[in-house]
């Protein structure tokens, strides 16, 4: 990748804005994962409804990125570097604003558990969960600005450990639903909420992939290791 | 809408028309160009890009003999046509450039007519035997050059009449109408309007059907829109040679990346 300035600065420029959104987006999002599981853990409702209104914000980033981008292509007509730079923070963009609607959704169902009885462990756990995702998603942004491949392929392979507490969770609510049915309301929530998390860190693997591809100029092509054991273990799933 | 198929991009001919070796060109003191070797692909177009004085000329005027008229060159290495070395003493320059055509950056038809413009070559050449195949050759080429309803009704009115992108059709008319095996142009479309450079990079992509084309330009863009194999040239040097898509996309070489995206290199 070029350290070099574009003769024509305003390139230049063009280059760093639409970068700049992509970290600042990454930002509320993370924010945003952060506040919600903490919502869950503390029972805090006015957290959750504040994750909840703050997604609008990252949704408008995401529509400014995709207007930028196109008007960066239109007129300056990126190629090599440059071309995979905008490519690459398009796509991460809409990354970024899918999690922001799984923090959204995870702030909603917050709120229904909130007036449940709380499952033993289960929302400490999440929280742990969600805060291993956070630092991936950070990490990978991390990465991306310093265009750094191999801290990007060390992301890939850490969502297996997000996916392992993710089977971990998975069990602990069919117990407790088995246990006892009264618990079934919050432990359905508390399920998506999970997987939630879990689909997050296959976004944050995504935000590595591309930069992967952005230093390369090509995506990886070996499988990532995949921990998500619970669509396979028979008898788990049913 | 149904057709997911892109535009066609692959190469369609594997064969090598034009092989150069170890080719260096010296203007007296100045080494222009050093030690290139490119493989040309039949029917296949070809870009040479690279900044001011990169080479990509001299090279491209290395493969008609063009540089034989330039006093002070002197070129080295091999270059081969169909296997035979072009700069061969038995080769005739003449004989050669019908064969290896040229069109140049600036349209230059001569002081004559439409037809006698495009009736040049294949008389000098003796390639008719009547005025009926003549006819028909000078058709033929004028169609092929999208020039043909344009000037039909007035082929007898002198070719410096006509607007520069039609000016620029009828030379590349007349660079066909000997029926080339390569076509050289140099930076064909910089004096043309996007319209009439539109029409020539049209031209440029059916005459690939037929034979090879090496085209020099100064537009990216353009080399990316109408070429299939693109060359890099930076200080006499060949520094990247590969799939225009390749080149645009993921260049290999760090001058070259920093040349097409806009950066000093």
């Amino acid at each position: 990748m070029h350290s070099e300035r574009h003769i024509l600065s305003a390139f230049d420029r063009d280059l760093e804005s639409v970068q700049a959104m992509i970290l600042k987006m990454s930002g509320l999002v993370e924010d945003a994962i952060l506040d919600a599981a903490r919502a869950l853990d503390t029972r805090d409702d006015e957290l959750a409804e504040k994750v909840r209104r703050g997604d609008k914000a990252i949704d408008a980033l995401e529509e400014q990125v995709n207007h930028e981008c196109a008007r960066l292509i239109a007129l300056r007509s990126p190629t090599a570097g440059d071309l995979r730079v905008v490519l690459s923070v398009m796509k991460i963009a809409g990354i970024l604003e899918r999690c922001g609607d799984y923090a959204k959704n995870m702030a909603k169902r917050s709120m229904i558990v909130s007036q449940a009885n709380p499952v033993a462990g289960a929302s400490g756990a999440i929280r742990r969960m969600a805060r291993a995702v956070q630092v991936m998603l950070h990490d990978a942004l991390d990465a991306f600005v310093a265009r750094d491949v191999e801290r990007a392929a060390e992301i890939r392979v850490r969502d297996a450990d997000v996916d392992q507490m993710y089977n971990a969770l998975f069990r602990e609510f069919l117990t407790h639903m088995m246990e006892d049915p009264r618990n079934i309301t919050a432990c359905m929530h508390l399920h998506f909420i999970a997987k939630n998390i879990e689909r997050m860190g296959d976004h944050a693997t995504g935000v590595a992939e591309q930069v992967i591809y952005l230093v390369t100029g090509d995506m990886p092509e070996e499988a990532r290791p995949k921990g998500d054991v619970t669509s396979l273990a028979p008898g788990m799933a049913e | 809408m149904n057709d997911m198929n892109l535009t066609e991009r692959a190469v369609q001919a594997a064969e090598a028309k034009m092989i150069a070796r170890g080719v260096n060109v010296h203007y007296g003191d100045t080494h222009a160009l050093k030690d290139v070797n490119v493989d040309l692909l039949d029917r296949t177009v070809t870009a040479f890009i690279g900044p001011s004085g990169c080479g990509k000329s001299t090279f491209l005027r290395c493969l008609n003999r063009m540089n034989d008229t330039v006093a002070s060159a002197r070129v080295t290495g091999e270059i081969r046509l169909d296997g035979e070395d072009i700069y061969d003493r038995r080769v005739d320059p003449v004989q050669l450039r019908a064969k290896v055509g040229m069109v140049f950056q600036k349209p230059n038809p001569f002081p004559k007519s439409i037809y006698d413009n495009v009736a040049y070559g294949p008389r000098i050449h003796g390639l008719t035997r009547n005025k009926a195949e003549l006819d028909a050759v000078v058709e033929s080429s004028l169609r092929r050059a999208a020039l043909w309803d344009e000037v039909k009704d007035r082929l007898l009115s002198p070719g410096t009449g006509l607007s520069g992108g039609q000016q620029q059709r009828l030379c590349i008319a007349r660079a066909v109408a000997t029926a080339p095996e390569v076509l050289l142009m140099d930076e064909p479309c910089s004096a043309l309007d996007p319209i009439a450079t539109a029409q020539v990079e049209e031209l440029i992509d059916e005459l690939r059907s037929q034979f090879s084309v090496v085209i020099v330009t100064h537009s990216m863009q353009q080399a990316a829109r109408v070429s299939q194999r693109t060359a890099f040239f930076h200080l006499g040097h060949l520094v990247e040679f590969g799939d225009t898509s390749q080149i645009f996309t993921n260049p290999r070489d760090p001058r070259t990346e920093s040349y097409i995206t806009g950066r000093i290199g």
